[in-house]
């Protein structure tokens, strides 16, 4: 009976292989199961870190996201982990965007890992499949929490179920060519200001993705629109949408103007900012890390990134993605597997985590000495992370829409109206 | 056997006592009808065969069963997908089962049949003789269906048996148990205003996007084809190279390049093309009108070589002999076009030329590659662009609804399959088979 069972696992794959592959995602790792020995380890009880400290396991495995710099990272912190606890910690490199769906098979049939790695928006989802463990956090843990980024603890946490132990915190900034803007602006006003003097035919004074809700979020929202309503202990109100509201906007309307003034192009996307930003065209774009290689590339010294502009003297909060450390639910070492995602990302773990892979700390005690990285770590200190609700999935694409209406000259608060509509319909259909 | 004519007539019966209906009936247990007709190592063969199979199968197969029927009982503990791909497996082998069950009573059946009529038991050797003469093709193509029947059988039973579940994202498996909702999906679908507009209008936007896009490059490809074909043309085998181009590269790289030198503001065709000429820019990307417009340029641009090249050796063999008579009779270009190339070119592609359309209506690649659906359309949930597929892309992917995007597809499939298949039985390709 194992034996079919294996054959079985193996033949779900490949009809969800089958299901799935328009996706054109990574399928070839979605493995199989390795043997049948493992398959009786199925227990849903999961240990609970309360009282005494339970036994230590003999190892502990990781799903790691398969870039080189993070295996090699993750790899120098777990052996100092197994000098400390004397507990093997086995990594697995596996694509950040199919773990999901990998545990979901895999976690039942007691083949996941005891953690797994993910990025805070998928915390509805993770919650809906009933994948993390929900953690119980002794004091001492608890303790050593609080000395996170209180934000980026709080998106691991899901109706008030701590599901994660955020590791890394990513956001976007403001980055200038010295050579045409030698100073960052202070405030949004003097950015227009320096927008209108530069902008002049194919040069441009400050471009960003102006269709694209996750960059264009610290300008719709500074005048106090939200996304959803919140309650005292973060949990969020799906059915209280902000978006349409007076505030959202008037954000709207400032956007709007960059384009009626011919501030900015129609139609611009990633490609065309990157595209004029680095042959000099432009004097600032609103873009995230990930662009830095490109553009130290081709402006050299001229290249200098600051936090965002301010309005009413307090900086925008751009939205943040955090990427943490989740405890399998079918583990049997939850407080160990909690150990060891608390140990990866301390201060110090996450200074040799930021110096080998480069993305920045959610632990606040890390020095970053890095002149591009610093203004985004400290961007990060002011960002909100994107909610992580499942009904987010549904604002993306109508506030998306809605953009590109506001930026073709329709009325900002008859498309939004339209978009929240549009929301509210969806989510309703959702559920 | 052969010394019998008229099979039906009693008195010819050589074995009167012995009766097919008491063969047919002893096999319900498998071997007994054959043990009947004195084939006793066929009969333990298939008594054996049948009996390890039971005593192997039923567990797997009665849980199998009643999984699919309950998908799990116990949140948690099971896994309503396991259930689902095992009850699927179980009525897979159920159905190979049954047909077994049915030609091993037929089989009994016959063979009693011919044994009154006074046919002789051959011997063993002479038995698996017969066997191995009429079942070969059989055994060839066996091992082919039967991994057929896994592999792309078992994928879409499990497709459609969704279609009639509550799987989305907020009663998904492991955490809960789903549901069988018989057809909910298919009524959602067509009584949810937001789903049955945008419905309604994706399916309308996917057939003219079909039609118009296949025939235009069809039709093109055509005109090439006969012009190139020419004999007075110089230089055919670069100018066939030229044309043969937009195939080589690949398809996913030219549509990202098409889209963007069509991109409104700084694309090469509005800044070097229209904008010259015509002193305007037209909104490639923005306005869904032109956005369509762009889209099967592009495809027939990117379809047409193959067409091109079918076209191309057909025509090479339509003899000559044909057009000389045609112009004995004095027929002038246009009667030769329509009464020998035409039908000529025609009979040998349809079924290829049928592909191109299912291609098409089922053409992801281009649609989400060029602007993802765009643009937005007030008021709808898909693009102005978006085709079915990339629609149930964006249903499954972006919010994870996959019984509706599983019912979905169930619709797109049979439409395909439709279209398909009467094309297919109408085109002469197939109707004349072997006449040529």
């Amino acid at each position: 009976m194992l034996k079919s069972k294996s054959f079985l696992m193996s033949l779900i794959l490949v009809s969800s292989i089958g299901l799935v592959a328009c996706g054109g995602g990574n399928n070839d790792e979605v493995n199989a199961p390795a043997n049948d020995s493992e398959t009786d380890n199925m227990n849903n009880e999961t240990v609970t870190g309360e009282g005494d400290v339970p036994e230590k396991p003999e190892q502990l495995t990781m799903w790691v996201n398969d870039e080189d710099a993070q295996i090699d990272a993750l790899e120098e912190i777990t052996a100092k982990f197994t000098e400390e606890y004397g507990i093997e910690v086995n990594l697995t490199p596996y694509s950040m965007v199919d773990q999901v769906e990998a545990i979901s098979l895999d976690g039942p049939a007691g083949q996941g890992p005891d953690l797994f790695f993910q990025p805070h928006d998928r915390m509805g989802d993770i919650h809906e499949q009933g994948l993390a463990a929900e953690l119980e956090l002794t004091d001492d843990q608890l303790d050593r929490l609080s000395k996170y980024n209180e934000e980026a603890v709080q998106s691991f946490n899901y109706e008030g179920i701590q599901y994660g132990i955020p590791a890394v915190v990513e956001t976007y900034a403001l980055f200038r060519n010295t050579e045409l803007v030698p100073e960052a602006p202070e405030t949004i006003d003097e950015l227009m200001d320096i927008a209108r003097d530069l902008t002049d035919g194919n040069n441009y004074g400050f471009l960003m993705e102006a269709t694209n809700f996750y960059f264009t979020y610290p300008f719709l929202t500074s005048s106090g629109g939200y996304v959803f309503g919140q309650e005292e202990d973060g949990t969020y109100d799906s059915e209280d949408i902000g978006l349409n509201s007076p505030g959202a906007v008037e954000g709207a309307e400032v956007i709007q103007s960059w384009f009626e003034e011919d501030l900015m192009p129609n139609g611009i996307d990633a490609d065309i900012m990157n595209g004029l930003f680095t042959s000099g065209q432009v004097g600032m774009v609103v873009t995230g890390p990930w662009s830095i290689p490109d553009y130290e590339e081709a402006l050299g010294d001229n290249f200098e990134i600051s936090t965002l502009p301010e309005q009413d003297g307090e900086v925008l909060s751009s939205f943040s993605g955090n990427k943490g450390w989740l405890v399998n639910y079918y583990t049997e070492n939850e407080y160990w597997a909690t150990e060891l995602a608390l140990f990866l990302t301390n201060a110090e773990n996450s200074e040799t985590y930021f110096d080998i892979a480069g993305e920045l700390p959610a632990h606040t005690d890390v020095e970053i000495e890095d002149e591009f990285m610093s203004p985004i770590f400290e961007q990060a200190q002011h960002a909100e992370p994107m909610p992580n609700i499942p009904e987010m999935s549904q604002v993306w694409e109508p506030i998306g829409d809605a953009l590109e209406f506001i930026s073709q000259g329709d009325d900002p608060q008859e498309v939004l109206d339209e978009a929240v509509e549009q929301i509210k319909e969806q989510i309703s259909i959702m559920n | 056997m052969a010394k019998i004519n008229s099979q039906y007539e009693q008195d010819t019966l050589v074995n009167p006592k012995h009766n097919p209906t008491v063969a047919a009936l002893l096999s319900v247990i498998p071997g007994l009808g054959q043990m009947y007709n004195k084939r006793y190592i066929k009969g333990a063969v298939l008594f054996i065969l049948f009996a390890a199979f039971m005593v192997v199968m039923i567990e797997f197969i009665g849980s199998g069963l009643q999984g699919l029927v309950t998908l799990g009982e116990v949140p948690r503990q099971d896994d309503s997908r396991v259930f689902l791909s095992n009850g699927i497996l179980s009525l897979i082998i159920v159905a190979f089962f049954l047909s077994f069950y049915i030609l091993n009573i037929q089989d009994a059946y016959k063979d009693a049949k011919r044994i009154q009529l006074g046919w002789k038991v051959p011997n063993i050797r002479e038995g698996f003789r017969n066997a191995w003469d009429t079942g070969f093709p059989y055994m060839l193509i066996g091992p082919g269906l039967f991994l057929l029947i896994f592999v792309v059988v078992f994928p879409l039973l499990f497709m459609a048996f969704l279609a009639f579940t509550n799987y989305n994202l907020y009663n998904a498996p492991p955490r809960h148990i789903l549901q069988w909702v018989g057809l909910e999906n298919f009524i959602n679908l067509f009584t949810i205003n937001e789903w049955r507009n945008t419905f309604v209008s994706v399916l309308s936007w996917t057939l003219i996007w079909t039609f118009v896009a296949t025939t235009l490059q069809i039709a093109l490809a055509m005109f090439l084809a006969v012009i190139v074909n020419d004999p007075r043309l110089k230089f055919k085998k670069l100018i066939r190279t030229v044309f043969i181009l937009p195939w080589a590269v690949p398809a996913f790289v030219t549509i990202i390049i098409f889209s963007a030198i069509f991109n409104d503001n700084f694309g090469a065709i509005n800044l070097q093309i229209i904008e010259p000429l015509f002193n305007t820019r037209i909104a490639w990307l923005q306005d869904p009108f032109w956005t369509k417009v762009a889209l099967i340029m592009i495809q027939v641009w990117l379809g047409f070589p193959f067409v091109f090249a079918l076209f191309t050796g057909v025509l090479q063999g339509i003899s000559s002999d044909w057009y000389e008579a045609a112009d004995i009779d004095g027929a002038n270009r246009m009667q030769k076009f329509r009464n020998i190339t035409f039908p000529h070119l025609m009979f040998a592609t349809a079924p290829l030329l049928i592909m191109q359309y299912s291609f098409n209506f089922n053409n992801f690649n281009i649609i989400y590659l060029f602007n993802q659906g765009g643009p937005a359309v007030r008021g709808q949930t898909a693009g102005g662009t978006d085709i079915l597929i990339s629609w149930i892309y964006g249903l499954t992917f972006e919010t994870q609804q996959f019984n509706m995007a599983a019912a979905i597809s169930i619709i797109l499939g049979i439409l395909v399959a439709t279209f398909a298949f009467f094309q297919f039985r109408r085109s002469r390709s197939f109707k004349e088979e072997g006449t040529f």
